[in-house]
């Protein structure tokens, strides 16, 4: 334990995100924290579902009064004033919007704000909890992140919006950093699978950007490198259910040229739906048990930079 | 760097280091066969099913040569001409240059044994490889004999053919090698009970790259029928 607490002296900003709607990203998100506060850090969790905020519920918090509709509208200017305490020692929360629509969308202004206040914000760690979709607002958010962190379930249905939801955020990672509009225009036109250019992979696309403006390729290339986000497979019931984080790391370091760590798995476990239930956070309802411990054992891979490997299945 | 597929090595494909020994290979191959199985959900909406075939095929490629000693070395001597290897793996002596027969012995022990014509070629509907894989898409590999039943000593030419020495199946297997050398003497009487018979074939099976129920199924029916002339 002790040795994790000199593992980081600077603020860091962790995003959980997905792309699938359900699969536990709050739930993840919110016990992170909480392992995290155990640790004696001081940890802020800001609900970044913008449209379905529910964050506070997996902490046992009924509707705030504060929100951070409150601030993106302006009826609060500092960030600090709509920042609620758990309960939990060293854990705040800034919930999410609650009322008005055009919550779910704030414009870019408003969301370079968020992102200022955010980054001035006395805390050892920031966890952002995304919403589900691959909108730009939660790319967004995934990529000021320094880890972006992706939620999957061992489901084809998840693991295919993983996947899109990786696709999509580095392209929209590319499309920030080129100037020229040609180029552009090809990463939009990319992004569509089924583009008549024969632009299937991330391969082809820089392939086609260097015959266009070959440093921006190269640029592009090492970029795809330095993007690493990390996996959590959720809701595990068997041994194969493991090893589809392997599989996905394998997939995507061959299909997208990324490399993914895979941080840990969080079992199935009827207690998660119980402390729901109960409106009580898992950690601190059943802190002995599986899911609680999986989760314990993703936030020490998280500090000491480690991940799962292989030979742990033999 | 930036890698497409075709442009992995061997090494790559399998995800391990040049240095992996037999058992790091059987196993990389046991896993990454699986993250490549037509029905394995985590390749969902990445690839095209002829993608999938033509990485599967590739990775039985990449095991069949890493498997069999010498055409590894010879592999890697390939790959260090072209730079693509920077972890040596210690290569005793220098090897011969690439035998273009298949491997197969030219006295075979029964005659229920006989080679397989040459695989066939892959479709040509292929996409021509880049330069740089080249050399290791051209390769032909050693086709693995055909066996019409699976007795004794053709399990033991297709171990042999294979480069896999008794040791090595016993490591990968965790079989006693001398079990294994029962079961390729066929000296049914020293071998265990019907049931765990069967668990071992079906492990060296799987180890040759044999189909496990047609091994396992002409294995025992030789064996019982052996034990039922056996005089008494």
């Amino acid at each position: 334990m002790i040795e994790l607490q000199d593992a980081l002296r600077k603020k860091e900003i962790w995003a959980v995100g997905g792309g699938k709607g359900g699969i536990g990203k709050s739930l993840i998100t919110g016990n992170i924290g909480i392992c995290l506060a155990r640790l004696k850090k001081k940890v802020l969790l800001v609900d970044a579902d913008l449209g379905g905020a529910n964050l506070h519920t997996t902490l046992g918090i009924g509707v705030p009064e504060m929100t951070l509709s409150d601030f993106l509208a302006r009826r609060v200017e500092n960030i600090q004033d709509v920042i609620i305490r758990t309960g939990i020692p060293n854990l705040n929360l800034i919930s999410g919007a609650q009322d008005f629509l055009d919550a779910a969308n704030p414009n870019f202004a408003q969301k370079s704000r968020l992102l200022r206040h955010l980054e001035s914000l006395d805390a050892d760690y920031v966890l952002l909890d995304l919403g589900a979709g691959t909108s730009f607002n939660i790319l967004d958010f995934f990529l000021f992140s320094d880890h972006g962190i992706l939620v999957v379930l061992p489901e084809p249905t998840a693991i295919e919006n993983a996947y899109r939801f990786i696709k999509s955020a580095f392209y929209r990672r590319f499309r920030k950093i080129v100037n020229n509009q040609g180029i552009k225009d090809l990463i939009d036109a990319a992004m569509d699978q089924k583009n008549t250019m024969g632009i299937r992979t991330p391969f082809d696309l820089i392939e086609r950007i260097k015959q266009m403006e070959r440093e921006v390729g190269e640029i592009l290339e090492l970029e795809v490198l330095k993007f690493k986000p990390k996996l959590i497979v959720n809701q595990v019931r068997t041994k194969n259910d493991i090893q589809i984080g392997f599989s996905m790391k394998s997939a995507c370091h061959k299909y997208f040229g990324i490399n993914i760590d895979y941080l840990g798995y969080v079992e199935y476990d009827d207690c998660v739906w119980q402390s729901i239930r109960s409106k009580r956070p898992l950690s601190v309802e059943y802190p002995y048990s599986r899911p609680a411990r999986c989760i314990e054992r993703i936030v020490h891979n998280l500090l000491r930079k480690e991940q799962l490997t292989t030979s742990m299945l033999y | 760097m930036l890698k497409r597929i075709d442009e992995l090595n061997f090494y790559e494909l399998l995800e391990i280091e040049p240095s992996a020994t037999p058992q790091d290979i059987h196993r990389a191959y046991d896993r990454i066969r699986k993250v490549y199985d037509p029905n394995s959900i985590a390749l969902y909406s990445l690839f095209s099913p002829e993608e999938t075939a033509t990485i599967r095929r590739k990775i039985e490629d990449a095991y069949r040569t890493l498997m069999h000693e010498k055409q590894r070395n010879e592999y890697d001597h390939r790959l260090r001409d072209q730079q693509d290897l920077p972890e040596l793996r210690p290569i005793p002596q220098p090897v011969p240059p690439l035998r273009p027969a298949p491997v197969v012995p030219d006295v075979l022990p029964e005659p229920v044994v006989r080679a397989a014509p040459p695989a066939p070629q892959p479709p040509a509907t292929q996409p021509p490889a880049p330069q740089r894989a080249a050399p290791a898409a051209e390769r032909k590999i050693v086709p693995p004999a055909v066996v019409t039943e699976f007795s004794g000593p053709a399990i033991k030419m297709l171990r042999e053919q294979a480069g896999l020495t008794l040791r090595n199946v016993a490591d990968i297997t965790k079989i006693s090698s001398r079990y294994i050398e029962h079961i390729e003497n066929e000296a049914y009487a020293k071998l265990p009970a019907r049931p765990y018979l069967r668990g071992f074939l079906v492990q060296y099976a799987r180890v040759l790259g044999a189909d496990p129920e047609r091994f396992v199924a002409d294995y025992l029916k030789r064996s019982a029928s052996a034990t039922v002339e056996r005089p008494r």
